[in-house]
C-alpha cells in the first residue's frame, strides 16, 4: 500500500464535542466542538481525517537532564486544516452530521468548498518529502501533519508514549527516557538523564 | 624355523620401509604447507608495513595541513580530500562538544572567548542577576536543583512563601530563562543556565564570606 491508495472521502462531519486526539505525559492534541472533518479513505476503509476547526497542540519539547532542562514547550493553535492518519474508527464514533452553520463558522459556503481545501492540503502532504519517509502498513501509530508558516508541513508521529515532532525550527524525538532535541545550532541527546550537547560555536 | 624367522624379518623390513616412505610423504607435505604459511605471513607483514607507512604519511600530512597532490591518482586525491573533510569535522567537534557540566568538556582554541562574552547585553545580565537577587527565588532554585517539581510540592517545601508570591517568583525566574514550566504536566524545571546561575551565585557568596573572615 502506498500513499497513492489514499483518497479523501466525500462526507463532511463535525465533532459533537471537544475531543482529545492524543495525550501522553509529554503532549496533548485537542480539538474543539464543531471542528469539521473529512475522512481519508484507503480501499474503502477510513484511515484518518482532515480536520479544520479550533484546536491546540501542546508538546513538552524539553529535555530534562542532570545538568538542567534544555528546550521549551511547544504550543500551537490549530486554526488551519490539519491531518490525522490512524485511530480513525475511534474518532469516527465521536463525529456527527454537519450543518450549514458549522461550515459557515469556519468560512465555507458548502461542503464542497471545505473538501476542496482539504484536498489541496492533502496533496501538499503527499508531496512533502518528510511524509513520504513515514512507513505505511507496518506503522500502527498516528501521524499528524500541520501547515506551518512557510510552504512546508510540521509532522507529529506518535505511537503510545513515544513520539517524533518534526517542525521548521526543531526536531524532537521522545522515546521514554531517551530524548533527542535538535534546534538551530544545537543538538541535545539525553539518555536516562545523561546528557550530550553538540553546539555550534559552544561557549560553555 | 629359520626360514620362518627370515620371512618375518623380511616382512618387518618391508613394513618399515613402507612406514618410512609414508612419513617422508607426510613430512614433505607438512614442509610445503609450512612454507606456504611462512609465505603468507611474510606477505601479511609486508602489507602491515605498507599500512603503517601510509598511516605515518597521513599523520605527517595532517600535522602540516591538508596536502593534495593533484599529480597523483584519482584515488589518492579522493583519499586526501576525505581526510581533509574528516579532519575538519573532527576539529569542529572538538571545538563544540561538551558532555554536561561535571562531565567531559572539550574546549579548544577560543582566543576570542572574552570578546564573545562582552556581546551579552547588560540589560540581559541585569535581568538574570535581578532574578537571582531575591532570597525566596534562590530557595526556589535550590529546591528545583533536586529535580522538577509541581507548584504544590514547592509550596510544601517552602511554606513561608504564599501561593501567589510563589507564582510570581516562578514567573520572574521563567522570564529570566532560569526555570521552565512543562505545559502538559505542569512541573517546574530548572534550566541549564538556571543551574549554572545558581551555582555561580553560591560560589560568589562563599568567596565573599571567606574574604570577610580573612
Amino acid at each position: 500500500m502506498t500513499w497513492r491508495d489514499y483518497q479523501l472521502g466525500s462526507i463532511v462531519s463535525r465533532t459533537a464535542e471537544a475531543m482529545t486526539l492524543w495525550k501522553t505525559e509529554r503532549g496533548i492534541l485537542q480539538i474543539g466542538e464543531g471542528t469539521l472533518a473529512v475522512p481519508i479513505m484507503s480501499r474503502d476503509q477510513r484511515e484518518g481525517f482532515i480536520f479544520h476547526g479550533h484546536g491546540k497542540l501542546i508538546l513538552d519539547t524539553i529535555v530534562e537532564t542532570e545538568s538542567g532542562a534544555v528546550g521549551k514547550p511547544t504550543e500551537r493553535e490549530l486554526n488551519e486544516p490539519f491531518l490525522m492518519i490512524g485511530d480513525a474508527e475511534k474518532t469516527r464514533e465521536k463525529l456527527s452530521g454537519v450543518g450549514p452553520k458549522d461550515l459557515e463558522k469556519m468560512g465555507y459556503k458548502d461542503q464542497k468548498e471545505f473538501i476542496e481545501r482539504a484536498r489541496a492540503f492533502f496533496d501538499r502532504f503527499l508531496r512533502a518529502e518528510d511524509c513520504k519517509c513515514l512507513g505505511l502498513g507496518k506503522y500502527h501509530g498516528i501521524v499528524f501533519a500541520f501547515v506551518h508558516d512557510g510552504n512546508g508541513l510540521d509532522v507529529l508521529a506518535v505511537k503510545g508514549t513515544r513520539f517524533v515532532y518534526i517542525a521548521s525550527e526543531i526536531v524532537f524525538v521522545s522515546n521514554g527516557d531517551k530524548v533527542v532535541l535538535t534546534s538551530p545550532g544545537e543538538v541535545v541527546c539525553s539518555d536516562h538523564g545523561k546528557l550530550l550537547v553538540v553546539k555550534k560555536a559552544c561557549r560553555y | 624355523v629359520e626360514g620362518f624367522i627370515f620371512v618375518v624379518l623380511h616382512l618387518i623390513i618391508i613394513k618399515y620401509k613402507i612406514i618410512n616412505n609414508e612419513f617422508g610423504k607426510v613430512r614433505n607435505e607438512l614442509s610445503e604447507e609450512l612454507k606456504e604459511e611462512i609465505k603468507k605471513l611474510k606477505e601479511e607483514l609486508a602489507n602491515l608495513k605498507e599500512q603503517l607507512r601510509d598511516m605515518a604519511e597521513a599523520r605527517q600530512r595532517r600535522s602540516r595541513g591538508l596536502h593534495i597532490d593533484v599529480g597523483g591518482s584519482v584515488q589518492d586525491y579522493v583519499e586526501d580530500v576525505m581526510e581533509g573533510v574528516a579532519e575538519g569535522i573532527h576539529g569542529e567537534l572538538e571545538r563544540s562538544i561538551f558532555i554536561g557540566p561535571g562531565g567531559v568538556r572539550i574546549l579548544k582554541g577560543e582566543p576570542e572567548r572574552e570578546e564573545h562574552e562582552t556581546e551579552v547585553s547588560f540589560p540581559r545580565v541585569a535581568e538574570v542577576m535581578s532574578a537571582l537577587g531575591q532570597e525566596h527565588r534562590l530557595r526556589i532554585l535550590s529546591e528545583l536543583m533536586t529535580g522538577g517539581k509541581y507548584i504544590n510540592d514547592l509550596q510544601e517545601k517552602l511554606p513561608e512563601i504564599t501561593t501567589s508570591t510563589l507564582s510570581s517568583h516562578l514567573k520572574v525566574l521563567e522570564e529570566a530563562g532560569l526555570v521552565v514550566q512543562e505545559k502538559v504536566r505542569g512541573r517546574y524545571l530548572i534550566t541549564m543556565p538556571g543551574r549554572a546561575a545558581y551555582r555561580m551565585a553560591r560560589r560568589i557568596a562563599r568567596f565573599l564570606e571567606r574574604g570577610s573572615q580573612e
